[in-house]
């Protein structure tokens, strides 16, 4: 139907695509929208960050090419130092609370008698998402106040003395953010755990159990190497989402006092919004997105070697 | 251990299992009833106890955070619902064509999708604040509709296609047949069957969009700004302020804040559930 066979064999797929390109219109139809954009508000923005990086941009003039210059300001500018020591803390803190406390939870509630039981306790922790995070920030921002619910509760606990105003003392202000928010049972974490456990298949526990292992010794030998995918996505997510993580120090403390709630993201931000250095934001963002895309590769690296 | 319906005990690690949990259940959701006491409280009353429920109410907090919040509540939720109808739109379109047409860079162009899953937010955020300031939009909404639609995009492709190519063949080519087009196809047969799966996709997109925080501070103006951004500023310069502010009509703004999405999760709970287990997330 397409060409005459036999003939110049070569313009007969090319013609073959030319009907198929043809006949797919439609779809490139469906699909436009979604590639305008997701090209202009996606990787148009993304494409300007990483190549900016390399430039003097102000935001408004034309920017001068002043290739790795950025780079090298960023590597050895010592608050880039403290902010990133901050963010190592945040990362492996934050990667502690992201998996255990979902795990407990999960557990608790996955070995719960009675469906309707686990079912009500599985929604009781799914309630907390209603509360916008912002209020949650914020609330918890007046806890840690000089006369708010931390230093009352430590008063009349007969711990007087440790009451201090949490966010502006150096020597607590970044664990004071990094642990807001307690119990920390993020909804999200908790489902995919929690679906995680339903997924192994019954026969796997009555095994265990004939095998003697059961409560805490099973959740080791049994359900953490059984949630392993679960975990690992959980840990990846919690990995990325830290290092971008720019919110509470921007809102509660403006990364303060001194550099101590500091880290790159924030300064990323304040050096493009307050100080109108662009460029040198935006080599910010590239060494953070490097950053991001190892540890992600390293994490997989890791779940893929050692299965 | 046999299905049917018999009573289920209360053994002695089973009444701890469920003390432990109401426990941090109710811990989790401290900072709402925190709000919720002290939004009924004036000033001396704050200071003398932070815990209790207050003897004498002072509901009048409430008139005072509605008059700062109503405007907020409204944007965020003209923003918040369009973003997320007009992403399952779009998605419904990009997903369909991706799930039953065959055409020419089918595989690219899903990948170039899918790619920007890997673009992290910090990286996109300051070159889109300084593209939105100089485009001439006809609404300040849109300077967030817009983007946020577009990252909204690959995660919620990911799921309806995966949905869509579910649906039985015969039952497409049945209607095919019957001389039924794509988007006939797509309106008559392909999102009536997904729609349990579209409420999950809407539900698991709107808390970030209801949440959202950074783009919305910066590309919104003062008339257009959504909530997150009203409660940061009305509660000033964060704990470094010395002013004290007023507490009872700041709680009361929290409040109002977290009803929105109470009254959606009171009827749609199961979906977000269903969504986030169903596996359609786990990628």
């Amino acid at each position: 139907m397409t060409a005459v066979p036999g003939f110049r064999p070569g313009s007969s797929p090319r013609r073959d695509t030319l009907a198929r390109l043809r006949r797919g219109w439609p779809a490139y139809l469906f699909l436009l929208p979604t590639l305008l954009l997701v090209g202009y508000f996606s990787y148009y923005p993304a494409y300007i960050a990483v190549t900016r990086a390399f430039t003097d941009w102000d935001g408004l003039n034309v920017p001068n090419f002043t290739g790795v210059e950025n780079f090298q300001r960023a590597v050895s500018d010592p608050v880039m130092g403290q902010a990133t020591l901050n963010m190592a803390i945040w990362v492996v803190l934050g990667l502690i609370l992201a998996l255990l406390p979902p795990l407990l939870i999960s557990e608790l509630i996955f070995h719960l008698r009675g469906r309707r039981r686990q079912y009500a306790y599985r929604t009781l922790f799914v309630i907390p998402i209603v509360i916008p995070s912002l209020v949650l920030l914020l609330v918890w921002g007046s806890f840690y106040r000089s006369d708010g619910l931390l230093n009352t509760l430590l008063g009349s606990v007969g711990l007087g003395g440790l009451r201090h105003d949490w966010l502006s003392d150096p020597g607590t202000a970044l664990y004071s953010l990094i642990f807001l928010g307690f119990p920390y049972v993020d909804a999200f974490n908790f489902l995919l755990l929690y679906a995680g456990l339903q997924g192994i298949p019954q026969d796997v526990f009555d095994a265990a159990k004939i095998d003697g292992a059961t409560g805490w010794r099973r959740v080791l030998r049994v359900d953490l190497p059984l949630l392993r995918p679960q975990l690992g996505l959980i840990a990846v997510l919690a990995i990325i989402g830290n290092v971008q993580y720019f919110i509470s120090p921007l809102v509660l403390t403006s990364g303060g006092p001194g550099f101590a709630t500091t880290v790159p993201a924030l300064l990323m931000y304040f050096t493009a919004t307050r100080d109108g250095e662009y460029g040198y934001a935006m080599a910010i963002a590239v060494l953070l997105m490097i950053l991001v895309v190892a540890l992600t590769g390293l994490s997989r690296w890791i779940s893929r070697g050692s299965r | 251990m046999t299905a049917g319906p018999r009573r289920v005990g209360l053994t002695p690690g089973e009444i701890v299992r469920q003390a432990v949990l109401i426990l941090f259940g109710l811990l989790a959701l401290f900072p709402l009833y925190f709000s919720l006491v002290n939004s009924f409280k004036d000033r001396v009353q704050y200071a003398e106890n932070l815990l209790n429920v207050p003897s004498t109410l002072h509901p009048e907090n409430y008139g005072v955070a509605w008059t700062q919040i109503q405007g907020p509540l409204l944007n965020s939720v003209i923003v918040t619902v369009t973003s997320v109808l007009a992403t399952l739109v779009l998605a419904s379109l990009s997903a369909y064509a991706f799930a039953l047409m065959d055409f020419p860079g089918r595989h690219l162009l899903f990948g170039v999708t899918f790619a920007l899953l890997l673009v992290p937010e910090f990286l996109t955020l300051i070159p889109l604040y300084v593209q939105i300031r100089n485009l001439t939009l006809p609404s300040n909404y849109l300077a967030i509709i817009l983007p946020t639609i577009a990252a909204g995009q690959p995660f919620a492709i990911l799921v309806l296609r995966a949905a869509f190519e579910a649906i039985p063949k015969d039952m497409l080519e049945a209607a095919r047949l019957d001389g039924a087009g794509h988007l006939q196809l797509l309106r008559r047969i392909v999102l009536p069957i997904s729609l349990p799966i579209l409420i999950s996709v809407a539900i698991i997109r709107l808390i970030p969009v209801w949440n959202e925080y950074l783009l919305p501070s910066l590309v919104l103006d003062e008339a257009h700004r959504t909530l997150p951004v009203a409660l940061v500023s009305f509660q000033g310069g964060g704990a470094a302020t010395a002013v004290t502010p007023n507490y009872g009509a700041l709680m009361a703004s929290y409040v109002l804040s977290a009803v929105p999405l109470l009254v959606l999760f009171a009827f749609l709970m199961r979906y977000y559930i269903q969504g986030v287990t169903s596996g359609g997330v786990k990628g």
